[in-house]
């Protein structure tokens, strides 16, 4: 993944989960989550994951001349509600709409599964939830 | 070449049962499992890639390469489907069989449930019937696997159960603020409430620890063996006699037979070093115990000049009428924390509507659920109008994920001939064997009875307090999954059925089947139980005619 795509995706991550008083997709360990598994068992999607960065890159730049990450969050939620409908105005090399679901599936599958998997750092989304005891502070 | 008195293949609910009473009553037995056994730390905690949430991969097999099957959708396209997928109908394959990763709800069948053709009329187009045995036959077989794996419940008989001679060996699961809740919402309701039996200890018992209270029931393995499959429990007891030979990684290839046609053993195949090395073993009695599925594939793919079609098929009935269950699932917004952190997690049920509904051709159980995994949570649980990303979805997900109530059940499979077991000879698996093609649909008075349940559901969570429900509904599909069953029924007329009332497959003096296979049908409970009693009862019958 290039670092312009790896810019993408830690920005698209956080806004499926973006930071309240816990932390964000990213910040939680989403992308080491995603890294690992586009190693693994999704391998054989990695071009199809790139594509669909890259689109929303396109699609980003054709909408506010600016890349994905630099927009503010309002922007950036604008333009994902619109591919989950699949509402695009540029040429995609694969479908919006199946390129979305797997992104957002995946981000709650780094945010809400077991860390030896390499997301939910520090089991925060476990704390989160109140699968396991909540620290009380 | 090996002689035994006996070959089991499989070493599920069923299979480990027989070979615990053969080899206790002295006889020589080949026990044959496809899967290795596994230690927890095997099966381990991995929250995708388990029995009951398989995104990406199992932990109790089998190998998502080479153990293929095809699917054939209810508009009749074929595809190749490998283990973890949910039109796969996967059954664990290890020492234990499903027992080592399941729920354990240990549920006996109602009596209205054995005579389903008599008090229901046969809906058009379904294979519906009465089973050769009552309820009453199957009494003692209950109790003594109750018994003898150990069984967790209120022993005072509720709803739709039949009064128990003999109560359960362990006190039922402690309550949780859940319990409660629905409780309160079925004394509103005017509906009874017990607590569901599992074939869990709740003290120790048998010199295995009591259970923890973990989170991880279904779906994994027990981190104090608490947990009562065959692996922990009858076939130790079978190894401990001397008289079993227990082989892991050996997969059925064939029932062998003589120049007339008579069962003679059996051929396997058993990974080695430069590739699978066949093996043939000889016995005066074969037992197939390894599932709906893989029984009826290993019957079709056991063809001969005397049995062309397979072996029991001659009224072309192996694989037919494959059962499980549907679940609709209800879930309701409490307006407080249910959730208490102490597995399993399912506590209470109600038998009210197994029978007698209106308009309903049977009905099921409902309970609440074992404990969800968040991920599992996020995929299953969330209310349909919430927005599947962003801070809504992780508010609720916060606020939550403590506070759903969740009831669901298996509802009674009104069986059709054409949901099947066939074998595609133009897909392989790793050994070259032809493999099971899945196809066709439970009958639609199973989608009937479904939704009547889930509107029961909606309706105690209401009475349960809840301010917002929701549910989930299946359609029309093929039923299977980990509680398949109904593929070698048992019956009198052999052009219906495939065995006797004791598994013997008709026309056969040594052959068998016995697991879920038999299953005329599957209830609307959890199977398990079910099987581990026939089995019992039929091996007690092959004991006496060794």
């Amino acid at each position: 993944v290039t670092p312009l795509q790896q810019q993408t995706l830690q920005a698209v991550v956080d806004c499926l989960i973006p930071q309240d008083e816990f932390p964000g997709a990213y910040d939680a360990g989403v992308c080491d989550y995603l890294t690992r598994l586009l190693e693994t068992d999704l391998a054989p999607e990695l071009e199809f994951y790139r594509a669909g960065l890259d689109a929303i890159e396109e699609e980003t730049l054709a909408r506010f001349g600016t890349g994905f990450a630099r927009l503010a969050l309002d922007n950036q939620t604008a333009i994902l509600e619109a591919i989950d409908l699949g509402d695009v105005i540029t040429q995609w090399p694969v479908s919006p709409t199946r390129f979305f679901n797997l992104l957002v599936t995946t981000t709650a599958e780094g945010y809400y599964s077991d860390p030896l998997q390499g997301g939910n750092r520090g089991s925060i989304s476990w704390e989160m939830t109140g699968f396991e005891e909540r620290s009380t502070s | 070449m090996k002689y035994y008195d006996a070959i089991i293949v499989g070493t599920g609910a069923a299979g480990g049962i027989v070979a615990c009473v053969l080899a206790e009553a002295g006889k020589s037995v080949l026990l044959l499992e496809r899967g290795p056994a596994l230690s927890f730390s095997d099966v381990g905690r991995d929250h995708l890639r388990n029995q009951r949430l398989s995104i990406y991969g199992h932990n109790a097999g089998p190998d998502l390469i080479g153990n293929p099957r095809v699917f054939v959708d209810p508009s009749g396209k074929s595809r190749v489907v490998r283990p973890h997928e949910l039109d796969y109908h996967n059954n664990a394959a290890c020492v234990g069989g499903g027992t080592r990763v399941y729920g354990a709800q240990a549920w006996r069948f109602s009596p209205h449930d054995f005579r389903m053709g008599s008090k229901y009329g046969i809906p058009e187009g379904s294979s519906l019937a009465d089973w050769p045995i009552s309820y009453e036959t199957l009494e003692p077989f209950y109790q003594r696997a109750e018994w003898e794996l150990g069984v967790a419940g209120e022993s005072k008989a509720i709803g739709q159960e039949a009064p128990r001679k003999r109560g359960y060996p362990l006190p039922a699961v402690p309550a949780s603020p859940q319990t409660i809740a629905l409780s309160k919402g079925a004394l509103k309701l005017g509906w009874v409430t017990t607590s569901v039996p599992l074939l869990i200890n709740t003290e120790p018992y048998q010199g295995r620890s009591a259970c923890i209270g973990c989170k991880y029931c279904v779906g994994f393995a027990c981190p104090t063996d608490a947990k009562n499959g065959t692996q922990n429990t009858v076939i130790p007891r079978a190894l401990a006699t001397g008289n079993c030979h227990l082989t892991t990684e050996a997969v059925a290839e064939r029932i062998e037979v003589n120049e007339r046609g008579d069962v003679i053993g059996v051929a396997y195949l058993v990974a080695s070093e430069g590739g699978p090395c066949r093996e043939t073993a000889r016995s005066k009695m074969v037992i197939v115990s390894a599932g709906a599925i893989e029984s009826a594939r290993l019957l079709l793919n056991s063809t001969s000049t005397h049995h062309p079609t397979g072996l029991g098929n001659e009224h072309d009935q192996v694989g037919r009428n494959l059962q499980g269950h549907l679940y609709p699932r209800a879930y309701g917004l409490s307006p407080t924390e249910v959730f208490n952190g102490v597995g399993p997690g399912v506590t209470i049920a109600t038998t009210q509507f197994n029978h007698d509904n209106p308009g309903i051709v049977g009905g099921g159980m409902l309970a609440d659920d074992f404990i969800k995994p968040p991920i599992d949570f996020w995929y299953d649980s969330l209310p349909p109008d919430l927005p599947r990303w962003g801070i809504a979805n992780k508010r609720f997900m916060r606020d939550n994920y403590t506070r759903v109530l969740h009831v669901r059940g298996p509802v009674q499979d009104i069986p059709d001939p054409e949901g099947r077991v066939t074998v595609d000879a133009s897909v392989r698996d790793k050994w070259g064997l032809p493999v099971a093609r899945l196809s066709g649909t439970t009958h639609p008075a199973t989608v009937a009875a479904a939704e009547f349940m889930r509107d029961r559901g909606e309706e105690w969570l209401r009475a349960s307090g809840c301010e917002k429900i929701w549910s989930s509904q299946p359609g029309l599909m093929l039923s299977g999954r980990q509680h398949q069953a109904g593929t070698c029924r048992m019956g009198n007329d052999p052009k219906v059925s495939v065995t006797d009332e004791w598994g013997r497959v008709h026309n056969h003096e040594n052959l068998f089947v016995v697991d879920g296979s038999l299953h005329v049908t599957n209830g609307g409970f959890n199977p398990v139980l079910t099987i581990m009693a026939l089995a019992f009862r039929s091996a007690e019958y092959i004991a006496r005619k060794l």
